[in-house]
């Protein structure tokens, strides 16, 4: 089963020796505590820091229990994750967070600050880039002009719309800067001109020779952005 | 036969809790330990799950042994270490105590989990509590569970945003957690206003008096149950506060 997305991407992994995947997984399979059918079953899997990859699946096949797995908020019951060669496990969240930047299916879960501006500068904040604060300030406008929310600078996280809410959670992702993006459904709830602005976002990670690897429903989106399309069936990979 | 009717285990629950902590000695502790256990067993509760629950209870007794050996006077010394002694009869004999007391404490709460909660609303309710108070109880107690999952979700977040809360030092910690607590008690607080607005829209009080789809009727198993529990009660009470 071969797609010409899949193959050219196989094609040109090969090609390019050095392309190694930045995330591996082996025989990992993953079951929720107290249940006896696994959600995951021996994947074997690569993701690499290119291109769009995105994953499909029906309701409740298990797309939000791995990318909690990939991001090290669930363990594998069996089998390993790597990071850039680096064992998940022995990585903590927060230098995982460096690397990754995982946007919630409830983005709402993901808000904690007082204000919105404050939202977004707190990861640039901690992660230590040794910015100026002169520069995160510009850094955090920037970010909020181009999602649209200045004009919520100040408003309490939680009382935005849905839509906004899923906005500043991506923002506050985005303006990272991670290796690679991991998104949960990030098109849900936004109207068509805000799915288009998040797309446009998305072509320049992959410009900037980072990953992104989105989980969705939206098949209009997936194929306008994806470059990489798997499907998980039955606790199972299927690269389409 | 393989169920009893959740006022029962209310009764039990409240028994062995009052044994547990009125019963001072090695044997008669473990005996009341076993006994709960037998229940749990007749209830069908999963074994395994409880011992992976004692297991981390295990480095506690060994603190305890200590503590309690260097601290209790009299018995036989059987480690010492210069004038301070590491291990006695006496101080065996308390820890021993201590843990079949906190095994007996944890595992007959555990009984409360073989009935679901609707039942319990029902039994207090049959016990002439008043429907919204038996309801008000229930989602309380549903409402710890959701608040301690939404102090995880937050704690991962604001981890995954780049801070090492293994690493920074406990003041640090503190000062950081009170920062996030406003906002994590108007998300639960959200999250309240929203279950009652929906039990309003499901007529939740519209009518004074309601119906039920069940009555809980007791079994012979009950009335056993119950008698020998009180009996039990009432004979170690009579003991203790007699001599
Ligand atoms: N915390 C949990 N404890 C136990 N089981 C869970 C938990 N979270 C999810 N599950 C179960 O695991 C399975 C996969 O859930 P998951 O959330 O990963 O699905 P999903 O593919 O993201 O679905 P959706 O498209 O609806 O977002 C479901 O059957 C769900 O019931
Ligand atoms: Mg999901």
């Amino acid at each position: 089963m071969f797609s010409a997305n899949g193959f050219i991407l196989r094609v040109l992994s090969v090609k390019r020796g050095w392309l190694m995947a930045y995330i591996e997984l082996e025989n990992v399979t993953f079951c929720y505590p107290g249940q006896s059918r696994p959600v995951l079953r021996d994947i074997n899997l690569s993701i690499y820091k290119e291109g769009v990859t995105a994953i499909t699946g029906a309701n409740g096949s298990g797309k939000t229990t791995f990318s909690k797995l990939l991001i090290g908020i669930l363990t594998p019951t069996k089998g390993w994750i790597k990071l850039n060669g680096q064992l998940l496990t022995s990585l903590t969240l927060a230098q995982i967070g460096r690397r990754i930047g995982y946007v919630f299916q409830n983005p709402g879960k993901q808000l904690f600050c007082e204000t919105v501006e404050e939202e977004i500068a707190f990861g640039v904040r901690n992660l230590g880039l040794g910015l100026s604060t002169d520069q995160v300030a510009q850094k955090v406008r920037m970010v909020l002009d181009y999602f649209e929310l200045t004009r919520y600078a100040q408003v309490y996280p939680l009382s935005l719309s849905a839509g906004e809410k899923r906005r500043l959670a991506i923002a506050a992702v985005f303006v990272l800067e991670p290796d690679l993006l991991l998104l949960d459904e990030p098109t849900t709830g936004l109207d068509p001109y805000r799915k288009k602005l998040l797309g446009d976002y998305l072509d320049k990670v992959i410009a900037a020779k980072r990953g992104v690897v989105i989980i969705s429903h939206d098949q209009k989106f997936i194929s306008r952005y994806a470059t990489r399309l798997i499907k998980l069936q039955e606790g199972q990979f299927v690269e389409e | 036969m393989s169920d009893l009717d959740p006022r029962t285990k209310i009764v039990s629950i409240l028994c062995l809790s009052t044994l547990a902590v009125f019963l001072n000695e090695p044997w008669p502790l473990l005996l009341l330990f076993v006994f709960t256990l037998l229940i749990l067993l007749f209830l069908r509760i999963n074994f395994f799950r409880i011992t992976m629950r004692f297991k981390k209870l295990l480095p506690l007794l060994l603190l305890m042994l200590i503590i309690q050996s260097i601290f209790t006077a009299g018995g036989e010394v059987l480690i010492s270490f210069h004038d301070i002694n590491i291990l006695t009869s006496n101080g065996i004999n308390s820890a021993l105590c201590i843990l079949f007391r906190l095994l007996t404490l944890f595992s007959s709460a555990m009984i409360i989990m073989t009935s679901s909660s609707k039942d319990y609303v029902l039994a207090l309710t049959q016990l002439k509590i008043p429907y919204e108070i038996a309801f008000m109880v229930l989602v309380a107690l549903r409402f710890l569970p959701i608040f301690i999952e939404e102090i995880k979700d937050t704690l991962v977040a604001i981890q995954l945003r780049g801070v090492d809360l293994q690493r920074i030092p406990w003041r640090h910690k503190i000062k950081f957690y009170t920062r996030f607590l406003a906002p994590l008690l108007s998300r639960v607080m959200l999250k309240a206003h929203q279950l009652a607005i929906t039990m309003e829209a499901r007529a939740f009080r519209v009518y004074r008096r309601r119906t039920y789809l069940r009555l809980l009727q007791y079994s012979v198993a009950d009335y056993v149950v119950m008698v020998f529990f009180a009996i039990a009660t009432i004979v170690v009470l009579a003991r203790d506060f007699l001599y």
